[in-house]
C-alpha cells in the first residue's frame, strides 16, 4: 500500500481542482486559523497580513526536522467538492487502513484532548485523503511534541463532512465581506497569537471595558536600524543576504540584511536593482530625499491592501467622519503646542523677565483657539450627519484656528529660545521653501525626516498615504502623511531641537548660507539626523494606553489607532499629549 | 512577541561544500563572521527561531549546528583577539554614512 501512496501523482488532483473551481479553494491551515479566531482568519486570509512569530518558525522547523531521514508521504491535495486544499503531513497504513498524522509543536489540551482548531484541521485532512484514495480513513492522530502526547481520534466520515463544510461556509462568508470581524475570543488566545501586534486586541478591550491599562502586545522598540546615506556618490549593493555599502573613498562596509529597517538616501546615492528587489521582498524601506532634504519618494511594493484601502476611501468620503477626525487632530496638535510652551517657560513665567508679556499674550491666544476648537467639536457631536451642510466651511474654520494657534506658538518659541538678535540661530517666525535662517533650516530638515517616518508608518499599516482628511492634496506631498505629522511635530522635533540649541550644539559652520537661502551642510545634517534618530529611540509612557514604548513605534501605533477609527473601535486616535 | 535580544554564537560543521555555502550565505545575512565556522548574531527569540528554521531546511543529519546564547554578563567577559567591536549590549538604532 505504501508503494501506491508514494507513486501517486500528488499534484494532479491539486492543480485540476485549482483550475476548474470558480471560487478559490480555502487552505486547510486557514480553517485552523478560523477555528482559532475569525478575526485572525480575516486578517491572514482576506487582508493577507501575515506575521510570523517564534512559534510559527519553530513549527516550520519541526516539520523540516521530522522529514529528515524518515520516509515521508506528504500529500498535497485539493477537493473541489469540499472547497479546500492542503498539505497532509503524514499518511500511514496500518493493516490496510489509512491513518492521518499531524504533528504539532505545542502541548495538547489538558493532556488528553486535541485543541478544536487542530481537530478541525486534521479532520479536513482526513476528508481530503479519503476522497483522494476513495477509501475510508480509520483514524486521525495528532502528536503534540511539547508534552509528547498523541491524541487518537476515530474518523467518522459523515460527521467530519458536516464539520468541515460548515467551516468552509463560514470562511467563504468572511472572505466575501469587507468588514473586519470584531475581536471576540478570550484574552488568552490573543496572547499566543502572532498577529497581536497588528490586530491590537488589547487596545480594543481597553476602550470597551475601560480597563486600567491594556496588556501590551505591541512591540516597544524597533528591532532593526535605519541607515542614512549622506556621502554623495556612495552606493548600496547586495551580496547574498547582506548589503555592501561602498563609499567614494573606496571603503566598504557590509551590513547583514536582517539588521536593516530602512535606507534613507540623501541626494546622489546609488542603489542596485538587486538591492531594491531584496528590500521589497524583505519589507525594508527605501526613502529617497533630495540633497537639500526634500522628500522625493519611497519604495512601494506591488498591489495589495485592497480591503484596507477600500475602507479608508469609503470612510474619508463621509464628511461627518472627516470633520470629526479633523477636530481631534487639531485639538491634539494645538494642545501639544500649548503644553510644550507651558512646560518650557514654567520657570520664566514665575519671575519677572523680559518678554514675559508677549509670551503670556501668545499663551492666552492659543488657549482661546483651543476653546474655539472645543466648541466646534462639541457642536459636531451634537448634530447629526444631515444637519451639517457646510462641511468645507467647518473644516476651514478649524484650519483657521489651528493656523492662528500655530503662529502664536512660533512667536512663543522665540521667547523660549531667548537668543539675542545677533545670534545666528535667532528665530523670528517660521518661513520655508526655502528657509531663510538657520533655525528655520533646522525646522524644515527635521520635519522632512519626520515626514519620511510618517510615510513609512502608513505604508507599513497598508493605508493609502494619498488620501487624507485634513490637508488638501498638493502634488508632491502625501496628505495623510502630513495629517499624521501634525501629531508629532512638537514631540519629535521641536522639543529635541530646542533642547539642542540650549545646549549650544550648533555652530555657524553647520550651515550653508547662500544669499536668502540657508541649508544644512553635511556636518549639520549629520548632527540633525543623530538628534532626530536618538529622539525616536527614546521611550515614553503613552498617556492613554499607559504602557511605555519608543517614539518610533508610537508613530506606527498611531496609524493603527487611526485605522481603528473606522474598523470597529474608535476613540484612541490623536489622544497622545506632551506631558 | 519580540523579547529581549541577546548575543548568540553560531557554530557549525557542514560536511558538504554546497550546503556549507548556503549556510554561510544565510549567516552573513544575520550576523558577523568571527572565525572559521563561527558567527555571532544578536537576536531575539523570533529571529533565532527563524534562523533555525532557515538552517534546518538546508542542513543534513550528518551536519552539526550549535547555538550558544550568551547572557549580557557573559558577553561582556568575551575575550576577542580582534577586539574590533565590543560585545556591547545595545546596537545602534541608526547609522549614518
Amino acid at each position: 500500500m505504501s508503494n501506491t501512496i508514494e507513486n501517486e501523482d500528488i499534484f494532479q488532483s491539486h492543480f485540476l481542482a485549482e483550475k476548474t473551481t470558480d471560487e478559490p479553494l480555502i487552505r486547510v491551515m486557514a480553517l485552523h486559523a478560523l477555528a482559532y479566531c475569525e478575526r485572525l482568519f480575516y486578517l491572514e486570509e482576506v487582508e493577507e497580513i501575515r506575521v510570523a512569530d517564534a512559534n510559527v518558525y519553530a513549527g516550520r522547523r519541526l516539520h523540516e526536522e521530522l522529514d529528515k531521514g524518515s520516509k515521508k508521504y506528504t500529500l498535497e491535495l485539493a477537493s473541489q467538492e469540499l472547497g479546500i486544499r492542503g498539505k497532509v503531513d503524514y499518511v500511514r497504513t496500518d493493516a490496510g487502513e489509512l491513518i492521518i498524522y499531524e504533528h504539532k509543536k505545542g502541548r495538547s489540551n489538558k493532556g488528553n484532548q486535541a485543541w478544536p482548531s487542530d481537530h478541525l484541521q486534521t479532520t479536513a485532512y482526513g476528508l481530503l485523503v479519503s476522497e483522494h484514495f476513495n477509501r475510508p480513513v480509520k483514524e486521525l492522530r495528532i502528536r503534540y511534541h511539547a508534552d509528547n502526547k498523541t491524541i487518537i481520534i476515530p474518523f467518522d466520515l459523515d460527521k467530519a463532512k458536516e464539520e468541515v463544510l460548515n467551516a468552509v461556509k463560514k470562511a467563504r462568508g468572511l472572505r466575501s465581506s469587507l468588514g473586519r470581524p470584531q475581536v471576540s475570543v478570550p484574552e488568552k488566545l490573543c496572547r499566543a497569537c502572532s498577529l497581536a501586534p497588528v490586530c491590537l486586541p488589547e487596545e480594543e478591550r481597553f476602550v470597551e471595558e475601560e480597563k486600567e491599562k491594556p496588556l501590551r502586545l505591541f512591540p516597544a522598540e524597533d528591532e532593526k536600524r535605519v541607515i542614512h546615506l549622506l556621502e554623495q556618490g556612495a552606493a548600496i549593493h547586495k551580496d547574498g543576504y547582506q548589503f555592501v555599502i561602498s563609499l567614494p573613498d573606496g571603503n566598504k562596509k557590509s551590513i547583514p540584511g536582517a539588521n536593516v529597517a530602512s535606507f534613507v538616501l540623501h541626494g546622489n546615492i546609488q542603489i542596485s536593482t538587486q538591492a531594491i528587489h531584496f528590500c521589497a521582498a524583505n519589507d525594508i524601506g527605501i526613502h529617497w530625499l533630495s540633497y537639500g532634504g526634500h522628500y522625493v519618494g519611497a519604495l512601494q511594493k506591488g498591489a495589495g491592501y485592497v480591503q484596507r484601502r477600500h475602507r479608508q476611501y469609503e470612510t474619508f468620503h463621509d464628511p461627518l467622519f472627516k470633520i470629526l477626525l479633523v477636530a481631534k487632530l487639531c485639538r491634539a496638535k494645538v494642545e501639544n503646542q500649548l503644553k510644550y510652551i507651558l512646560r518650557a517657560t514654567r520657570a520664566k513665567r514665575s519671575n519677572e523677565t523680559q518678554g514675559q508679556e508677549a509670551l503670556q499674550a501668545s499663551i492666552n491666544s492659543i488657549r482661546h483657539e483651543i476653546k474655539a476648537l472645543a466648541r466646534i467639536e462639541k457642536s459636531l457631536s451634537k448634530t447629526g450627519n444631515e444637519t451639517i451642510t457646510q462641511h468645507d466651511k467647518v473644516i476651514g474654520e478649524m484650519r483657521g484656528h489651528e493656523g492662528r494657534a500655530g503662529r502664536e506658538y512660533f512667536k512663543a518659541l522665540t521667547c523660549i529660545l531667548n537668543l539675542p538678535e545677533d545670534n545666528f540661530l535667532y528665530f523670528n517666525g517660521r518661513n520655508r521653501r526655502p528657509p531663510r535662517d538657520p533655525f528655520n533650516a533646522l525646522l524644515s530638515f527635521g520635519y522632512a525626516l519626520l515626514y519620511k517616518d510618517c510615510v513609512a508608518a502608513i505604508q507599513a499599516v497598508g493605508l493609502d498615504p494619498c488620501f487624507g482628511f485634513f490637508h488638501t492634496p498638493r502634488s508632491s506631498a502625501y496628505p495623510l502623511a502630513l495629517d499624521l505629522m501634525e501629531l508629532f511635530r512638537v514631540i519629535l522635533w521641536d522639543m529635541p531641537l530646542i533642547a539642542s540649541v540650549n545646549r549650544n550644539q550648533w555652530r555657524k559652520q553647520d550651515f550653508e548660507i547662500t544669499g536668502q537661502q540657508v541649508w544644512l551642510n553635511k556636518e549639520g545634517r549629520r548632527k540633525a539626523i543623530s538628534l532626530y534618530e536618538n529622539r525616536k529611540r527614546e521611550k515614553w509612557k503613552h498617556p492613554v494606553l499607559k504602557y511605555s514604548l519608543s517614539y518610533s513605534r508610537t508613530i506606527e501605533l498611531e496609524v493603527r489607532l487611526l485605522e481603528k477609527e473606522w474598523t470597529g473601535q474608535p476613540g484612541l486616535f490623536a489622544r497622545l499629549r506632551v506631558r | 512577541m519580540s523579547a529581549d535580544k541577546h548575543w548568540h554564537l553560531v557554530c557549525y560543521d557542514i560536511r558538504d561544500q554546497k550546503r556549507w555555502a548556503k549556510v554561510f550565505k544565510i549567516l552573513k545575512g544575520v550576523g558577523e563572521h568571527l572565525q572559521y565556522s563561527i558567527f555571532r548574531v544578536r537576536m531575539n527569540k523570533t529571529q533565532l527561531e527563524k534562523l533555525r528554521w532557515q538552517l534546518s531546511e538546508i542542513i543534513d543529519e550528518e551536519d552539526d549546528l550549535m547555538i550558544v546564547r550568551l547572557c549580557p554578563a557573559c558577553a561582556k567577559r568575551v575575550i576577542d583577539s580582534r577586539d574590533e567591536e565590543k560585545w556591547s549590549e545595545s546596537a545602534p538604532s541608526f547609522e549614518i554614512f
